[in-house]
């Protein structure tokens, strides 16, 4: 196969037909998601041609004045989806995901584009913008868990804490084991992915290279350095966030805020 | 015998609100070597008290003095071990019994003071009823007595000044209930040591050959 192979209008109406079909079944069991499913598909149609034109545009002016704040806005929505559905927080962390999400995927999404994969221009828009995209998708999903993981773990022991206060422990030596946890919900999607990668599926950058025509050895090397990097971020991120956060469920005087205690 | 006795700890109009509009504002001393028995009806914030008196929780208002000294001159890790509080529900971690015992010693404040020293270990199961061979046995199979008692024998371990106990007999069988006040009744000759205890059993507490000052909460206890 040499080249990529279209889809035409017709062909993409015809995908809509699937949708539809699972649509109608959820309405036979009565499932209530035909309403969800049929917005999700007219949303993503809207936001993918947008993002579709919006990128044709960014790659042929392809300044680095305008790719940096892409990514920055970028980061900022990731950063809100990640804290979106963490429950029993005891203070906003939309920032501290920000911090961590942005620091994360710059560090690792710099090294990746500026040194293995080496366009010219070095700030490429058609490189940055999918690379930092494909590692903030992960790292978002990754700082969700662990801090939801977090906050779930140190108000299921909250006895287990203030004991080791108690003990005289400081606040991290408190929470560790929690916070251990926690890094460890955060990296597992990752970690298992790098464990089944090519044996159970093929990722989806991959196969949209192969898709388009790349050949697979090739893009078996791009979607490598791909997981390595996603990999990296990910521990980079859920390290960031658990350490800009723990220190925020206790007082001054080193106690459980009082949000988090259950009397 | 002792001489002077000084004041261990000192608390003024230390209040706090809590559940359901309910406040407490109370003031009391523990003298040095003797029991400071807090009593008073289920809800009438015995227990916000001692988590207060062990900084867990923060009072609205009030003071506390260690032996002349604003608490809060003393850094939040430094006051608790000295000050040390043990909660009705024993809160025992995955391991065995020696884990359990051993597991404050790993921390940092308490590794610079002083390490585990497990005759004093044994001494001390020994004198609540327990056979040392409970040190090998997972601390998540012992029954509610037990420990209880495993729970207090790790706090005195720590060599605390002052023990804040939210019921310890509570858990209890009658003998060891009788062991475990006998014990505190032997730790607290030392010096620079007293006790506060909530108790609903102010008959134990009175048999004991020790000065006991009662502090009544439902008189402290408003309603707004």
């Amino acid at each position: 196969m040499s080249g990529y192979i279209p889809i035409s209008n017709f062909q993409l109406a015809l995908s809509v037909i699937l949708v539809l079909l699972t649509g109608l079944i959820s309405v036979f069991l009565r499932l209530d998601l035909l309403k969800p499913l049929l917005w999700g598909t007219v949303r993503a149609f809207i936001q993918l041609t947008l993002i579709g034109y919006v990128l044709t545009y960014i790659f042929q002016v392809n300044r680095l004045w305008i790719i940096i704040p892409i990514i920055l806005l970028m980061s900022f929505i990731a950063s809100r989806e990640a804290t979106r559905r963490v429950r029993q927080v005891p203070f906003n962390p939309v920032w501290a995901s920000f911090l961590s999400i942005t620091a994360s995927t710059f560090v690792v999404g710099s090294i990746v584009v500026v040194v293995i994969i080496s366009p010219q221009p070095w700030y490429s828009a058609q490189v940055m913008i999918p690379i930092f995209g494909m590692i903030l998708g992960n790292s978002m999903n990754a700082i969700a868990l662990s801090l939801d993981r977090m906050y779930s773990e140190i108000h299921a022991h909250v006895d287990e804490v203030e004991q080791l206060l108690c003990f005289g422990a400081s606040p991290w030596e408190a929470v560790v084991r929690y916070v251990q946890k926690a890094v460890s919900a955060g990296m597992m999607p990752t970690i298992n992915s790098l464990m089944v990668v090519g044996l159970v599926s093929l990722p989806g950058m991959m196969t949209g290279q192969i898709l388009a025509g790349m050949s697979p050895q090739l893009a078996v090397r791009y979607q490598f350095v791909v997981m390595i990097m996603v990999a990296a971020s990910v521990a980079m991120g859920c390290l960031l966030i658990v350490t800009l956060s723990y220190k925020r469920m206790f007082t001054a005087d080193e106690a459980l805020v009082e949000s988090l205690r259950k009397n | 015998m002792r001489g002077l006795r000084t004041i261990l700890l000192e608390f003024q109009q230390l209040s706090r609100q809590f559940e359901q509009g309910k406040s407490i504002c109370v003031s009391g001393q523990l003298i040095d070597g003797t029991i400071l028995a807090i009593r008073g009806v289920s809800g009438s914030g015995k227990s916000t008290l001692l988590k207060i008196l062990a900084r867990l929780l923060r009072p609205d208002s009030g003071e506390v003095f260690f032996m002349g000294k604003n608490w809060l001159t003393f850094p939040p890790q430094e006051w608790r071990t000295r000050v040390h509080y043990v909660a009705q529900k024993p809160v025992l971690f995955e391991g065995s019994v020696a884990d359990n015992l051993c597991l404050p010693f790993s921390l940092k404040t308490i590794q610079q003071e002083r390490s585990f020293n497990i005759e004093e270990a044994n001494q001390f199961l020994e004198r609540v009823l327990l056979p040392l061979s409970i040190l090998s046995q997972p601390a998540q199979t012992l029954s509610g007595g037990e420990a209880a008692r495993v729970s207090l024998v790790r706090a005195l371990l720590l060599e605390p000044q002052v023990l804040l106990l939210d019921e310890p007999t509570a858990y209890l069988d009658s003998d060891s209930s009788k062991a475990l006040m006998g014990l505190l009744c032997d730790w607290l000759r030392e010096d620079s040591r007293g006790i506060i205890i909530v108790s609903h059993d102010p008959d134990d507490l009175e048999a004991l050959p020790l000065q006991v000052h009662w502090l009544d909460l439902e008189s402290e206890l408003r309603h707004s």
